[in-house]
């Protein structure tokens, strides 16, 4: 019993030095990470203008939208074209 | 064939549950019982302990094959990935996707709080050595200590499958209990100056940082304890996909539905082995009072070096946020908020707290790995559990060409 108490006494000294070790680690790890990379605000967002026709972005939805009208008008997509999509 | 009415009734009744019901079934169907009732009307870690609940209730119905030992069962079949250890690191994948390590890299220093909470596990070790578990399973008990079911349940089923029933019901019983058992010894162990301390607010952190730690970490741990890969390494995937900002769809997965559906089938899975032969053991209730006492034991650690950092910064560290490092996220740093806003309703330590939470999981990780270091068995390619059963299954050129790789891995050793 004794021997098995010292041996888990050894053991939990051991981790416990393993442990510290190894986040002592990290820590440094991370300093040098957060000097080497520090943070930069991102730009301010400039101000959104009403889109006056359809950006590449907003392709989807144009496909989208060109796709529901067709349908509900009855024509094929290829006869209008939406050039104006505004937000409220 | 002849029929007759008296011997098929009483054929039926023998083959009914009832005809071999015992009373252990019964007193473990009551166990199963109560912990549906805690799960559902306490809310006591109602995701797990109702599952849980459910797979005993399932493992001790008589002749329903389904206890982790019925070899072709239901629960037998969701319990291989306990054995060989898939679901655990799968639930990490989640948790990583889950976390945020912003509040741990804006104050790396509470990495230590995580370490220091540690000493729960091995004072529980020292403890379950001298009620006489052999190394192995007083391991597997002190990992109780750092309030991680995955974690516990990873080790349990690596160096003490026998007791890993009772190591997960006191794990994840104690993670709900984080509440109740934590207050207490934060209170006793602080004074009130020290618990309105208003703590400096977190500098904001790069996102390329962000990306890289996760990189950083799984090289530089999993390279010092192989034997912990699976789970820090799923740990950090998981945050990757989070913070890379390229894998959207696989951040959304990990974080919900997969993590959901890896806890319905570890939850089971656990359940199906509390069997009334494995849980009905003095054993059982040693470990759950160890268990018990590892919690206590790793919230003190924490908030007495939350104290040591207190002084040693000229009073800069709220001491409470130190029981946070026992991992149990986000609960525990809930409950430093708590017990913090309790002295002082303007003091939010929320965010400073889940440095230390977050430290908590990497530092039970790591001392887990030390564990499976010393004890697991991280080297011979035929003797891990999952190699050992597809090995006895391919074909023998195959074997012959596993074991002809070993043998020159053993002689480059």
């Amino acid at each position: 019993m004794e021997a098995s108490f010292l041996a888990a006494v050894n053991v939990s000294v051991l981790a416990m030095a393993v442990i510290f070790t190894v986040l002592v680690i990290l820590i440094f790890t991370i300093k040098v990470l957060v000097r080497l990379v520090p943070y930069e605000a991102p730009p301010p967002k400039a101000r959104r203008q009403p889109a006056s026709a359809p950006s590449a972005s907003g392709d989807d939805h144009v496909a989208v939208i060109t796709a529901t009208l067709a349908m509900h008008l009855g024509k094929s997509p290829d006869e209008f074209r939406i050039v104006n999509i505004s937000q409220p | 064939m002849e029929f007759s009415f008296g011997a098929s009734a009483t054929k039926i009744l023998t083959t009914t549950g009832f005809s071999q019901l015992e009373g252990g079934d019964i007193l473990m169907i009551g166990v199963a019982c109560l912990m549906i009732y805690l799960a559902i009307w306490k809310k006591f870690e109602p995701l797990l302990l109702l599952p849980i609940g459910f797979g005993c209730l399932l493992a001790n119905i008589p002749m329903s094959m389904m206890a982790n030992t019925d070899a072709g069962g239901l629960l037998n079949f969701f319990y291989q990935g306990v054995k060989h250890e898939v679901l655990p690191p799968l639930i990490f994948l989640g948790v990583g996707a889950l976390t945020d390590f912003g509040p741990l890299l804006a104050n790396p220093t509470t990495l230590l709080l995580g370490a220091a909470a540690q000493i729960g596990v091995y004072i529980t070790l020292i403890g379950a050595v001298l009620l006489g578990f052999n190394m192995h399973e007083a391991s597997a008990i002190g990992i109780i200590g750092g309030a991680d079911g995955p974690t516990s349940i990873f080790i349990a089923s690596k160096l003490a499958p026998h007791l890993l029933a009772p190591i997960a019901v006191a794990a994840y019983s104690y993670m709900a209990l984080v509440p109740l058992i934590q207050p207490p010894i934060m209170k006793l162990l602080t004074t009130e100056k020290e618990r309105k301390i208003k703590m400096a607010q977190l500098k904001p952190i790069s996102q390329t940082v962000k990306i890289i730690f996760p990189v950083v970490v799984t090289i530089v741990c999993c390279l010092m304890l192989p034997g912990v890969t699976p789970l820090l390494g799923m740990l950090m995937l998981g945050n990757l996909f989070r913070e890379s900002g390229v894998t959207a769809r696989l951040h959304e997965t990990s974080e919900t539905h997969l993590i959901n559906i890896v806890t319905i089938l570890l939850a089971l899975a656990v359940g199906s082995s509390m069997t009334a032969e494995s849980f009905l053991r003095l054993e059982t209730l040693k470990i759950i009072v160890l268990g018990l006492l590892a919690f206590c034991i790793a919230t003190a650690g924490g908030v007495l070096f939350g104290k040591l950092m207190c002084k040693m910064t000229g009073g800069r560290v709220n001491p409470l946020i130190g029981s946070a490092g026992v991992s149990a996220v986000p609960m525990a740093a809930r409950v430093s908020q708590k017990v913090g806003a309790e002295t002082d309703s303007s003091n939010f330590l929320l965010m400073h707290a889940m440095g230390p939470n977050v430290a908590g999981v990497i530092g039970s990780a790591v001392a887990a790995g030390v564990f499976i270091s010393l004890f697991g068995d991280v080297a011979p390619l035929e003797s891990h559990a999952a190699i050992a059963d597809i090995v006895g299954t391919v074909e023998p050129g195959i074997k012959t060409a596993i074991a002809q790789v070993a043998g020159v891995a053993e002689s480059l050793r």
